[in-house]
């Protein structure tokens, strides 16, 4: 049977960790067995790269040090590698419990739990229970999205990715060329803000209309990158949650409650029905559309037309 | 609270955990099972498989000495314990998880301010042992979304064991409904919710806090029964089989159907639509999708839901005839003034 790939992995990292000098790749291949079960030489070299990306991946940092004789020798440094002194009471101990369980996403989740395990080594506080320290609160971070995980390393990284995009109200999807700068989950969903290089434009985009595979491109980015990105603004003001006008609609008693919540003043006709003034930004005539016959818009026009040409549409159905 | 559901064993985790665990047992001599499988987040047969590993590894190099760690099950015991790892350094991944998490956690409302003061002080704590690996973390981040002044009553509900009375609006039939919940637990996933044993329904429901028009913690006790909890993690609509099916079609512009509707199926259409089945318990609550659709799209079954939103619609437009303005024929936006 193979040797299980965390074992060899384990091996490696002991080994680099424990020497003094560095060790050439002959004398790791001789002294760890699934190097030496690898076979042909080409396996064996392919396998070894993997590990070591797979162990720097992990945060190992693997020094590559030549030596006289022109033959390169790897080492793990004690000191480089070492978790600098931190010390957290059992209440910081306890939020961070809570911290690393919200992930959704398998990487990250991993990782939350990994960074944890490092600071447990290290001598964090045990013997809480985070849903006893924190009452009832349960919070998740969902990660539904296939392209999270690739435009997350691109931006770790800063690589420029190349990606299908079908925009809200677009019928075909059309590619896109990215510097990903930042990530940013709202209400649920996640967004990705960065530089459109044919639009030669700042863009945010939503990751559950990128369709296909994320690809990453070769070479730099070409715009620099802002200390701020603003992800919500942009995203609130699709929502149409800036509100730059005012509409005041007519709404039948005991009805129509999140238009209650947001007006900004409800006056009482007496004849069942209310007046409303609700300011909003766009997109209200969908949503007024949904209360049917309980909404009638007064003004301003636009807003009227428009919600009575919806309703057109589905009388018409 | 039970242990998080088993991932598939991944190596690089599994890598990344027994380096931890060595350093870990190195200063704890006879540790129970139990109590390590709990430190590490990990199953108990999670951990015996990391134990059955690490005999198998050492630093092979100067000499085949593997490390000799053993369990009976209960205790873990190292009979030649050496400092092969101390704690390593956080590694650009594991910051950014961990204080992308932190950071959300802290914006929360409701957070208990005593446990929001922790947070961001161990927040620090890791940002700076993590040194420059934590500068990667800036590129994610999280906002939650709840109700912060019905979330510190819920919370508090909680922890009191009481019950709430709420008045709450369900958008699927436009109508506010007064009752009286006994809350089990807040579940943040984008949007805030309460889970609680609902005493007017006799069920098990799910309230969004920002749909609670307003909320009072009564005297009595919250008593829900023993009810097993889901795992929410799929989201938190899961209709069930039995439930009637309906079939939208859309066009370009209502694609969005398919990312806020839990769904059966999404099959393209030419000119890019989609033909979208979904199941709902209660299919006379999306009139309001087929309305706020427009001509973006159409119910295609059950008809009487297309009937009903049709009727809807006429009903609506009724009211306009009354109105200075508008006109049988074409729609003309400039005669429409108020």
């Amino acid at each position: 049977m193979a040797i299980a790939k965390a074992e060899r992995l384990m091996n490696l990292a002991l080994c680099l960790l424990g020497t003094r000098r560095p060790l050439s790749k002959r004398e790791l291949r001789e002294s760890i067995e699934a190097y030496l079960e690898a076979g042909s030489d080409d396996s064996f070299n392919r396998m070894f790269e993997r590990d070591k990306d797979d162990l720097r991946e992990l945060g190992l940092v693997i020094e590559t040090v030549e030596n006289l004789d022109g033959e390169v020798g790897y080492l793990a440094r004690r000191d480089s590698n070492r978790l600098p002194p931190v010390t957290l009471d059992a209440e910081e101990a306890a939020a961070l419990g809570l911290a690393a369980k919200v992930w959704q996403q398998a990487r990250l989740a991993g990782a939350a739990s990994g960074a944890l395990q490092k600071l447990r080594a290290a001598g964090l506080p045990e013997d809480f229970d985070p849903y006893e320290a924190h009452g009832a609160l349960e919070p998740h971070i969902p990660v539904h999205e296939a392209a999270f995980e690739p435009l997350m390393l691109a931006c770790r990284d800063r690589r420029p990715v190349v990606f299908d995009y079908r925009k809200a109200t677009a019928a075909h999807p059309e590619t896109r060329q990215v510097e990903p700068w930042a990530l940013e989950c709202w209400r649920g969903h996640w967004y990705l803000a960065g530089w459109d290089r044919d639009r030669g434009a700042e863009r945010v985009f939503r990751l559950s209309r990128i369709t296909g595979r994320v690809r990453s491109r070769a070479g730099r980015y070409t715009a620099e990158v802002p200390d701020v990105v603003t992800v919500r603004e942009t995203v609130a003001s699709w929502a149409g949650e800036i509100a730059d006008r005012s509409a005041l609609i007519r709404l039948r008693t005991g009805s129509g409650y999140p238009l209650r919540a947001k007006a900004v003043s409800v006056r009482e006709l007496g004849d069942g029905w209310d007046e409303l003034e609700i300011p909003y930004g766009h997109g209200l005539d969908a949503w007024l559309v949904e209360f049917g016959p309980d909404v009638v818009v007064l003004g301003p026009a636009e807003l009227r037309a428009d919600v009575v040409d919806r309703l057109r549409a589905v009388a018409k159905g | 609270m039970a242990g998080k559901p088993a991932r598939p064993t991944n190596a690089i985790d599994q890598t990344r955990r027994m380096l931890s665990l060595v350093t870990y047992l190195r200063e704890r001599p006879g540790a129970h099972v139990g109590d390590v499988a709990r430190a590490f987040g990990i199953t108990e047969d999670e951990l015996i498989a990391d134990l059955d590993v690490l005999p198998l590894c050492g630093t092979s190099f100067r000499g085949g000495d593997l490390l000799d760690i053993d369990t009976d099950g209960d205790r873990i015991w190292w009979h030649n314990p050496d400092d092969v790892a101390e704690p390593l350094r956080i590694a650009a991944d594991e910051a950014t998880a961990l204080l992308v998490a932190a950071r959300a956690v802290s914006t929360l409302p409701g957070l208990r301010e005593g446990d929001r003061q922790a947070l961001l002080r161990a927040t620090a704590k890791v940002e700076a042992a993590s040194g420059e690996a934590a500068g990667a973390s800036s590129r994610l981040s999280v906002t939650f979304e709840s109700e912060g002044g019905v979330f510190a009553d819920v919370d508090r509900a909680i922890s009191e064991r009481r019950r709430l009375w709420i008045r709450y609006y369900s958008p699927s039939r436009d109508e506010l409904t007064e009752r009286e919940i006994d809350p089990i637990r807040l579940v943040s996933v984008g949007h805030t919710y309460v889970e609680a044993w609902c005493r007017r329904s006799e069920a098990r429901r799910t309230f969004r806090l920002d749909r609670v028009a307003e909320i009072r913690i009564l005297d009595e006790p919250s008593a829900p029964p023993e009810i097993e909890l889901r795992d929410l993690s799929e989201g938190l609509v899961q209709p069930a089989a039995e439930d009637p099916e309906v079939v939208v079609e859309v066009g370009p512009g209502g694609r969005w159907v398919a990312e806020y509707y839990p769904h059966d199926s999404a099959d393209e259409l030419p000119e890019g639509g989609l033909r979208i089945t979904l199941r709902t318990p209660d299919p006379a609550s999306l009139r309001r999708l087929a309305l706020r659709l427009g001509r973006d799209g159409r119910i295609v079954s059950p008809p009487e839901l297309a009937d009903s939103a049709r009727e809807a619609a006429r009903e609506a437009l009724a009211a306009y005839d009354g109105l200075e303005g508008d006109q049988d024929g074409p729609y003309d936006r400039q005669e429409q003034g108020l």
